[in-house]
C-alpha cells in the first residue's frame, strides 16, 4: 500500500448525514485506490456491515503504523551504518513495536502455572465486624489528592531584591496583559519579597520554595483569613503581569482578598478567598 | 522437535523412556547419532538454510540432553566440542519452557524467538504427549515420531494426498461410523494447515486451505475465516488463541468400534503422518457403546478444543443452596409472619419452604456452611432479609398460565454506547455502564439518590437523634441520577452488591473499580487484568467478586484484598461472562472459545466443562435451586445444563441473534431470555427440567438425545420496537424488568 495520506474528507457514501449508517457505498470507481483495497480486506475478513468512517479509520491506522515502522527501521539501519534500509531492519522494527504496543496476553502454560500457585493458598478468614471491608489505605483511592495552603504569617525582612532561587519559565501565565489590575494582588504564601525592583518588560513566574516545614492542612476550607497577599506597587508591574508565587510570608498582608483575581498557578489550586 | 531439551516435562519423558528401555540405554545413543546425522539433512530438502541449521541445532541439543541424562559424559563432551556449542543454549529452552513469557518476549533475534516458541510448543505438547505413550504403551513410536516430525516437514505437497486419502476412507465406512469419524476432519485440517504455515510452506498451505476448507462444518466458519488470514509464521505468534489451540489437545469422543476401524486403516498404510498428528494433537476419548448419530455429535461439538473429556465432568459439585440463617423478627409488626421456626411452627406460611429449614440435617448436595468463609450478617443485612421475606409472601406464582408482566427500561440518546446494565436485588437502583467510560446510577423508585454530607456538615448534625441515618444524607445534592467518573475506557460490566452499598464496574482499561453508593465516589481500583475486563459480578453474599476478561483468566477477589484470591485459568479464548452460583461456592465462566466452565472457589479447580455452543457465550444464569445452568450465545440458542451430572439437558431454539440476557424467575418456573433481535422470550423452565428427571442418566456415555421441544416450551415472545435487550431482572414479586438502549437506525 502506498503510504500516501488518504483524503479524510472523501467519506465514502454518508447517506443523508445520518450518524452511524451501515454501508451504503458510493460506487467503488469514485473511491481512491487505498480505500478500495481496504474495502476488499474488510470483505475478506468477513466484515460486511460497517460505518463508512471505519475505512478512513483503518487507512489512517495503516498509514501511521507503516510510517512508524519505516522510520524505526531507518534508525536501526543508520545505527548499523548501513547505506540503505533492508529487510532485517524492518523485521527488527516490527518486532520492537510488537513488544511495545501490541502486547498479547500471557501464554496458557504460564497462566496455568501462576493459577496453580495462587490457588494453593487457602481462602483467608474474614474478620468479623470490621466496618467497610476495603484494602489497606495505600491501595484505595480514598485519600485526598489535594493539599491546602499553609497558613503561616511571617514577617519578611529582605530589602531590595527578590530572591529568585528557582525560575519556572514554563509556568508563565499566558494571560494577556491587563493594565487595570486593580490592586495588583499577587498570591503568595509568604515571601521574602523585597520591595521595588524594576521588573518591567518581563513576565515570569517565580517560585521560592519554602524553607519551613509545610503547615498542617486545615480540615475545613472555610477557615477565614488564610490568604496572604502581597501588595506590590503598581509601578512595578507596568504593562505586564508578574506572577510571584512564593512560600514565605510577605510583609504586607493586606485585606484585599475581595478584589483578588484568581491566578493560574501550579501549586495552589484551591485558595480560599 | 526438541522433546528432550525441555526441562520438567522432559524429565517425565525421560523417565518413561528410561523405565522402559534401560538396557537399551547404551545402544540407543549410538544408532541415534548416525540416524540423526542422516535424518537432519534428509529432513529439510526444501527448507531454507537457516531453518536447516536451526533444526540441526535442535537435534544436537536433543541428543546432548539425552546423553547427559544417561550419564554418558564423554560422549557429551566429544559432541559438544565437535559441534562447538556453548552451554547457554541448553539453559534457554529449558527456562523458557518453565518461565514462559519473559524469555520469549525478550528474544530479539528471530531465530531465538522461534526456538523459544518451538520449545514452548514442544513443552506443552510434551506434557500431553507424555500421556500418549502411557496410553499407547510403546516407546518406539515416540522416537519415530520425533524423527518423522522432521521428515514430514519435507513433504508439504503430500499433505493434500494424506487428507484426501483419509476423506476417501471415511466416506467408505459404514453409516453409523461415518458421523463419528467425520469429527476428525476439522482438527486434522487445522493442525495440518498450521503445520504447513509454521514450517513456512506458504503456497502449499494456501492450496491446502482452498481445497479443503469448504468441507468443514458450518459452525466452524468463523474460525476458518481467521485461519485464512493467517499465512505466515509471524502471524501465528501474536494470536494467543491459535497458539493455545496448537498446544492443547482437541478432544474427540469416539466409540470403540469406530476407533478400531480408524486405527487399523491408518496403521496399515505406509505413511503414518495422520496417525502422528492424531497422537500429538488429538485426545480420543473412547467409550463403549453405540456410535453417536450426527445430530448428537452436532449438539455437543462446536467449541475450540473439541468436546469435554468424561473425567472433566466427573467431580462432585455441591449444587445445593446454603441454609438460610434463622432470624428473629420483632413481632410488633402488623404482618403476622413468624420467622422464628422453633417458636411457632404452626404459623408458618406455606410459601416458606425455601426460607425455613424444614430438614435439620444437611442436604447432601449442598456445601458445608463454612466450606468457604463468608461474611456474617450485619444488622442491616438482617433487616434486608426480613424485607425480602415479606416481599416473598406477596410474590406472584408464575406458570404457563400466569405469565409475568414485563416493564422495559429503555435508555435513550445513547447511540449504542450502553454496554452494561445491572439492577439491585430489590429493584430500587439501575446502573448503566457506557462506552464513554462513565457509570450512571438511577433511582427506579421516586426516592432520590442522596450522598453523605461532607465532613464539615457532618460535624453539625445531632448525632443522638433517631433519624440520624437520614440526617447524614445531603438533601441539597439529591438527584435522580448520579454519574461516576473514573474509568478510562468503555465500561463492560456493572454489578451491585447485595447490601446496596457498593457498585462494581469493569472496563476496557483493565481495572475493576469499586464505588461507594453512599458517597458516590470511587473507593478502590483493582488492577490485575492488564487487558479489557468483559464482565464482573458480586457474590450473592457480598464480599467476593469475580471478574473475567481478555487475558483468558477469571479472577476471584475480595473487597479487602488488593490482589485476587483465586485465578481460574484454562479457557482458550476470552472470558465473556462470569456468574456466581447461588451458594457462592462455584463460579461459571462463559468464553469466546465456546465452552462454559464451572470453577470451585475453594481450590480453583475446574469441575465442569460444557461444550455445545457454536459461538461465544454472552449470558449465563443459574436456576434459583442451584441445580441447573442456562447459557446463551451468539448462535441464538439457549442451552440448559445439569450441574450435578454434567450434561446438557435442553436446547431452546427461537432467537435469531445473540442472547445477551438470561434470567430465571424467583422460584425458577420461567426462564426469560433477551436478545439482540429485539425480543424477550419466556420459556417454561419447570417443564424443561421435568422432562429430564425421568430419563436414565446412568448411561455411562451420558449421551442424551435432546427432544426438539423448543416450541412447546416457548411461552411467549415479546417484541420491542428497535431495542436490543441487554439485561433482565425479576423483581422480588416476579415482575420482569428489562433494559436496553434504543437503536435508532
Amino acid at each position: 500500500m502506498r503510504p500516501a495520506r488518504p483524503d479524510v474528507t472523501s467519506s465514502a457514501g454518508l447517506v443523508g448525514g445520518e450518524k452511524g449508517t451501515t454501508v451504503k457505498m458510493a460506487s467503488p470507481k469514485t473511491l481512491p485506490k487505498d480505500a478500495q483495497v481496504m474495502i476488499q480486506i474488510l470483505k475478506d475478513m468477513g466484515i460486511t456491515e460497517y460505518e463508512p468512517r471505519v475505512i478512513n479509520q483503518m487507512l489512517e491506522f495503516t498509514y501511521r503504523y507503516v510510517t512508524t515502522i519505516i522510520e524505526d527501521a531507518k534508525i536501526y539501519a543508520t545505527h548499523a551504518k548501513k547505506s540503505s534500509v533492508d529487510a532485517d531492519d524492518i523485521r527488527l522494527a516490527i518486532q520492537c513495536r510488537m513488544d511495545q504496543s501490541f502486547t498479547s496476553p500471557p501464554p496458557r502454560d504460564f497462566l496455568l502455572e501462576v493459577a496453580r500457585q495462587k490457588n494453593q493458598t487457602p481462602l483467608p478468614l474474614i474478620k468479623p465486624y470490621a466496618g467497610p471491608r476495603l484494602p489497606p489505605d495505600r491501595y484505595c483511592l480514598t485519600a485526598p489528592n489535594y493539599r491546602l495552603k499553609s497558613l503561616q504569617k511571617k514577617v519578611s525582612s529582605s530589602a531590595g531584591r527578590i530572591t529568585v532561587p528557582r525560575l519556572s519559565v514554563g509556568a508563565v501565565s499566558s494571560r494577556p496583559s491587563t493594565p487595570t489590575l486593580g490592586t495588583p494582588a499577587v498570591q503568595t504564601m509568604g515571601s521574602k519579597v523585597g520591595t521595588p525592583v524594576s521588573l518591567t518588560g518581563q513576565r515570569f513566574t517565580v517560585q521560592i520554595p519554602s524553607s519551613q516545614a509545610p503547615s498542617v492542612k486545615t480540615a475545613t476550607p472555610s477557615t477565614p483569613g488564610a490568604v496572604q497577599n502581597v501588595l506590590i506597587n503598581p509601578s512595578l508591574i507596568g504593562s505586564k503581569n508578574i506572577l510571584i508565587t512564593t512560600n514565605m510570608v510577605s510583609q504586607n498582608s493586606s485585606s484585599d482578598s475581595g478584589s483578588l483575581k484568581r491566578k493560574h498557578e501550579d501549586d495552589d489550586d484551591y485558595d480560599a478567598l | 522437535m526438541t522433546r528432550l531439551a525441555v526441562s520438567a516435562p522432559g524429565e517425565k519423558m525421560a523417565a518413561v523412556q528410561d523405565g522402559g528401555s534401560e538396557p537399551e540405554g547404551e545402544k540407543e545413543p549410538q544408532p541415534e547419532l548416525p540416524s540423526d546425522g542422516s535424518s537432519a539433512p534428509a529432513a529439510t530438502p526444501a527448507s531454507k538454510p537457516e531453518e536447516q541449521q536451526q533444526q540441526q541445532q535442535q537435534t544436537l541439543l536433543a541428543v546432548l540432553q539425552f546423553l547427559k541424562r544417561n550419564k554418558l559424559i564423554e560422549s557429551v563432551d566429544a559432541l559438544r566440542r565437535e559441534a562447538g556449542l556453548a552451554d547457554e543454549p541448553d539453559e534457554a529452552p529449558g527456562s523458557e519452557a518453565g518461565g514462559g513469557v519473559g524469555g520469549a518476549a525478550a528474544g530479539s533475534a528471530d531465530s531465538a524467538d522461534a526456538s523459544a516458541l518451538l520449545s514452548r510448543v514442544a513443552g506443552a505438547a510434551q506434557s500431553g504427549a507424555a500421556s500418549a505413550p502411557a496410553k499407547g504403551g510403546e516407546d518406539q513410536p515416540d522416537v519415530s515420531v520425533v524423527l518423522s516430525a522432521y521428515s514430514q516437514q519435507g513433504d508439504p505437497s503430500l499433505y493434500q494426498v494424506y487428507y484426501s486419502g483419509l476423506k476417501k476412507f471415511i466416506e467408505s465406512v459404514l453409516d453409523c461410523h461415518r458421523a463419528e469419524l467425520s469429527q476428525l476432519f476439522y482438527p486434522l485440517f487445522v493442525h495440518m494447515y498450521l503445520e504447513l504455515v509454521y514450517n513456512n510452506h506458504e503456497s502449499e498451505a494456501k492450496a491446502f486451505f482452498e481445497k479443503f476448507s469448504g468441507d468443514q462444518e458450518c459452525y466452524y466458519q468463523d474460525d476458518l475465516r481467521v485461519l485464512s488470514g493467517l499465512t505466515k509464521k509471524e502471524h501465528m505468534k501474536g494470536n494467543e488463541t491459535l497458539l493455545d489451540f496448537r498446544t492443547s489437545k482437541f478432544v474427540l469422543r469416539i466409540s470403540r468400534d469406530s476407533y478400531q476401524l480408524l486405527k487399523r486403516h491408518l496403521q496399515e498404510r505406509q505413511n503414518n503422518q495422520i496417525w502422528n498428528i492424531i497422537q500429538e494433537h488429538l485426545y480420543i476419548d473412547i467409550f463403549d457403546g453405540m456410535p453417536r448419530s450426527k445430530s448428537q455429535i452436532d449438539s455437543m461439538s462446536g467449541s475450540l478444543a473439541g468436546e469435554a473429556r468424561r473425567e472433566a465432568n466427573k467431580a462432585k459439585v455441591f449444587y445445593g443452596l446454603l441454609k438460610e440463617p434463622e432470624i428473629e423478627v420483632p413481632l410488633d409488626d402488623e404482618d403476622e409472619e413468624a420467622e422464628n421456626e422453633e417458636g411457632k411452627p404452626k404459623k408458618k406460611k406455606p410459601k416458606k419452604d425455601s426460607m425455613g429449614s424444614k430438614s435439620k440435617k444437611q442436604d447432601p448436595n449442598a456445601p458445608q456452611q463454612n466450606r468457604i468463609p463468608l461474611p456474617e450478617l450485619k444488622d442491616s443485612d438482617k433487616l434486608d432479609k426480613i424485607m425480602y421475606m415479606k416481599e416473598a409472601t406477596k410474590r406472584i406464582r408464575l406458570g404457563p398460565e400466569t405469565l409475568p408482566s414485563i416493564c422495559f427500561y429503555t435508555f435513550l440518546n445513547v447511540y449504542q454506547g450502553l454496554t452494561a446494565v445491572d439492577f439491585t436485588d430489590d429493584s430500587s437502583l439501575i446502573a448503566g455502564g457506557f462506552a464513554d467510560s462513565t457509570v450512571r446510577v438511577w433511582s427506579v423508585t421516586p426516592k432520590k439518590l442522596r450522598k453523605v454530607k461532607s465532613a464539615a456538615d457532618l460535624s453539625l448534625i445531632d448525632k443522638e437523634s433517631d433519624d440520624v441515618l437520614e440526617r447524614i444524607m445531603d438533601e441539597k445534592t439529591a438527584s435522580e441520577s448520579k454519574i461516576l467518573y473514573g474509568h478510562s475506557g468503555p465500561v463492560y460490566g456493572v454489578s451491585f452488591s447485595p447490601d446496596r452499598n457498593y457498585l462494581l464496574s469493569s472496563s476496557e482499561d483493565g481495572t475493576v473499580r469499586l464505588w461507594s453508593l453512599q458517597t458516590f465516589t470511587c473507593l478502590v481500583a483493582y488492577k490485575g487484568h492488564n487487558y479489557p475486563v468483559w464482565d464482573t459480578q458480586f457474590s450473592p453474599y457480598g464480599y467476593y467478586f469475580v471478574s473475567g476478561g481478555h487475558d483468558r483468566v477469571a479472577r476471584l477477589w475480595a473487597t479487602d484484598h488488593y490482589q485476587p484470591l483465586r485465578m481460574f485459568a484454562g479457557h482458550l479464548g476470552d472470558i465473556t461472562c462470569t456468574r456466581f452460583h447461588p451458594n457462592s461456592n462455584y463460579v461459571a465462566t462463559g468464553s469466546a472459545d465456546r465452552t462454559i466452565r464451572l470453577w470451585d472457589v475453594l481450590n480453583g479447580h475446574c469441575v465442569r466443562v460444557f461444550t455445545g455452543h457454536k459461538g461465544p457465550i454472552h449470558s449465563l444464569a443459574f436456576s434459583p435451586n442451584g441445580k441447573y445452568l442456562a447459557s446463551g450465545s451468539t448462535d441464538g440458542r439457549v442451552l440448559l445444563w445439569d450441574l450435578g451430572h454434567g450434561l446438557m439437558i435442553g436446547e431452546l431454539k427461537g432467537h435469531t441473534d445473540t442472547v445477551y440476557a438470561l434470567k430465571f424467575s424467583r422460584d425458577g418456573e420461567i426462564l426469560a431470555s433477551g436478545s439482540m433481535d429485539n425480543t424477550v422470550r419466556l420459556w417454561d423452565a419447570f417443564k424443561a427440567f421435568d422432562d429430564v428427571e425421568t430419563d436414565d442418566f446412568t448411561a455411562a456415555t451420558g449421551h442424551i438425545h435432546l427432544p426438539d421441544n423448543s416450541q412447546e416450551l416457548l411461552l411467549g415472545t415479546y417484541l420491542t420496537k428497535a431495542t436490543p435487550v441487554i439485561h433482565l431482572h425479576f423483581t422480588r414479586r416476579n415482575l420482569l424488568l428489562a433494559a436496553g438502549s434504543y437503536n435508532s437506525q
